[in-house]
């Protein structure tokens, strides 16, 4: 096995240069977005190497506590994108998403690593940091969907969950068709990017694993593994947030707390 | 026996009061027609009394019982509410009734199918209206399908939010006819017509005066 080709200085220099195009078509166009293609670039290029510099310590140091430390971190920086992006209220919800994160995300890892790759040290700095990073990436957006969802749709829809409480349904019962459709409004892209994989496009750990010098069915049993570690991850996450949050978010009327939807969200909400 | 006790309750969106220092008593059998301009307060009462809202003052007893989270659920369980607002759901007609059975406070209570079909009959509905989707129904539909759920829920109280709006005259008069005619019923009945017919016992309670 080879790894992948260092880039050079000059190497990119011409990355950079090939940035000009794009650059100018956005100036040409007068699309007035020249100064956020600036700042995203410059931004990308500080976190990424940051993101190097702290890797390289953490693979060189490689001790359990510290990747577990650092996952955990990583979990929480996740919490607070997707109550940040659906909208809710993370002081109230942070310690209940966080503890589905956690739970979910540290059994399908260690689940991952034990039983599937099959680690003789089960909290290994590149496994742990790569393989969960790439877990909780990916789940995230089912979890915002999901979360949002269904928050929304209740505050939206708040009469005809009332009703469901005037017929006399439990507030389990009355929510449960909510959360049906938001699950399912949260896993189906999931769903269908695995039905797409392999024909339109390369997966990104597929395309790290080949530069690194994998042989191709080696990155594809890992895609498929990392794929159906994606999936679960998403289901048990979304499925542990609504349980964890919903004891929060309603009070004892069974009504949704006020101050759990940030404002005027609902209204800006289309489904 | 007074099923519902509302003493000085108050209640007010941003800084409009709905409901100022109102008293309310209702025993059980009673027919109350209740009546007021738009926005006074009518559907707020009915929301006080399901526990959907707090009033910032006063206080509201259910059978004697102060109106606890644990007594909000028992007046969920005891009322059959039809809301003002016509969206009950999505998905089929029948899987409204399927889901309303379901629940586990209903399952011992909640009417067979024969007497599902005398109250599509009674309400001049085919049953093939059971296979449609919610959405698809017109106003006047989904009322008589709010209506038939709450009689299928077998309970004696009815909270009746604007029940008759989307009814043509006749079936206005069938309807309230149906409701206000039963002596253990108690029943609460929003409304904005003006009734021609007016029944015994009943009692009218304007609000805004």
């Amino acid at each position: 096995m080879e790894a992948a080709q260092d880039l050079s200085p000059l190497s990119l220099l011409f990355c950079a240069l090939l940035m000009l195009l794009p650059l100018a078509a956005v100036w040409y166009f007068r699309l007035g977005l020249v100064k956020n293609v600036l700042i995203s670039s410059i931004r990308m290029v500080v976190q990424l190497v940051l993101m190097g510099v702290y890797l390289e310590l953490l693979f060189k140091w490689n001790v359990g506590w510290i990747n577990l430390l650092w996952f955990l971190a990583m979990m929480t920086a996740a919490m607070f994108s997707v109550l940040k992006n659906s909208q809710l209220n993370a002081k109230r919800l942070a310690w209940p998403v966080l503890a589905s994160f956690a739970l979910t995300n540290l059994f399908i890892l260690l689940y991952f690593n034990g039983l599937v790759v099959r680690l003789d040290s089960l909290f290994d700095a590149k496994y742990i940091i790569a393989i969960g990073g790439m877990i909780l990436g990916n789940s995230l957006r089912g979890n915002v969907v999901g979360l949002g969802d269904f928050y929304q749709s209740i505050a939206k829809e708040e009469h005809l969950y009332t009703y469901k409480l005037g017929l006399g349904a439990s507030s389990y019962e009355a929510l449960l068709p909510f959360a049906k459709q938001s699950f399912k409004a949260a896993i189906m892209p999931g769903i269908a990017s695995m039905a797409t994989m392999g024909i339109v496009s390369v997966p990104g750990m597929m395309t790290g694993q080949l530069l690194g010098g994998s042989v191709p069915m080696t990155a594809i049993k890992y895609q498929i593994a990392i794929m159906v570690a994606i999936l679960t991850s998403t289901v048990i996450g979304i499925a542990l947030s609504l349980i964890f949050t919903t004891r929060i978010a309603f009070d004892r009327n069974g009504m949704l707390r006020k101050d759990i939807l940030h404002s005027n969200s609902s209204q800006n909400y289309h489904r | 026996m007074t099923l519902f006790e509302c003493t000085g309750i108050s209640k007010q969106f941003s800084t409009q009061f709905v409901l100022n220092n109102f008293d309310f008593s209702v025993a059980a059998g009673d027919k109350w027609d209740i009546r007021g301009a738009s926005g006074i307060g009518k559907t707020t009462l009915f929301k006080l009394l399901l526990g959907f809202i707090q009033p910032e003052s006063g206080s509201i007893h259910y059978k004697g019982k102060a109106l606890t989270s644990k007594q909000v659920w028992q007046v969920r369980k005891d009322v059959a509410y039809v809301s003002q607002d016509a969206h009950i759901g999505h998905g089929l007609v029948n899987e409204l009734f399927i889901e309303t059975a379901g629940y586990k406070n209903n399952h011992s209570r909640y009417q067979t199918r024969e007497q599902l079909a005398m109250h599509l009959d009674f309400f001049e509905l085919n049953p093939g209206i059971l296979n449609k989707p919610l959405e698809q129904l017109s106003g006047g539909e989904k009322q008589r399908i709010a209506l038939i759920n709450a009689l299928m829920l077998n309970r004696t109280i009815f909270f009746l939010d604007e029940m008759t709006s989307a009814l043509d005259g006749r079936m206005k008069i069938r309807t309230r006819d149906l409701f206000f005619t039963q002596n253990d019923w108690t029943v609460l009945s929003i409304s904005h017509d003006l009734h021609s017919t007016t029944y015994p016992n009943t009692q009218t309670l304007t609000l805004g005066k």
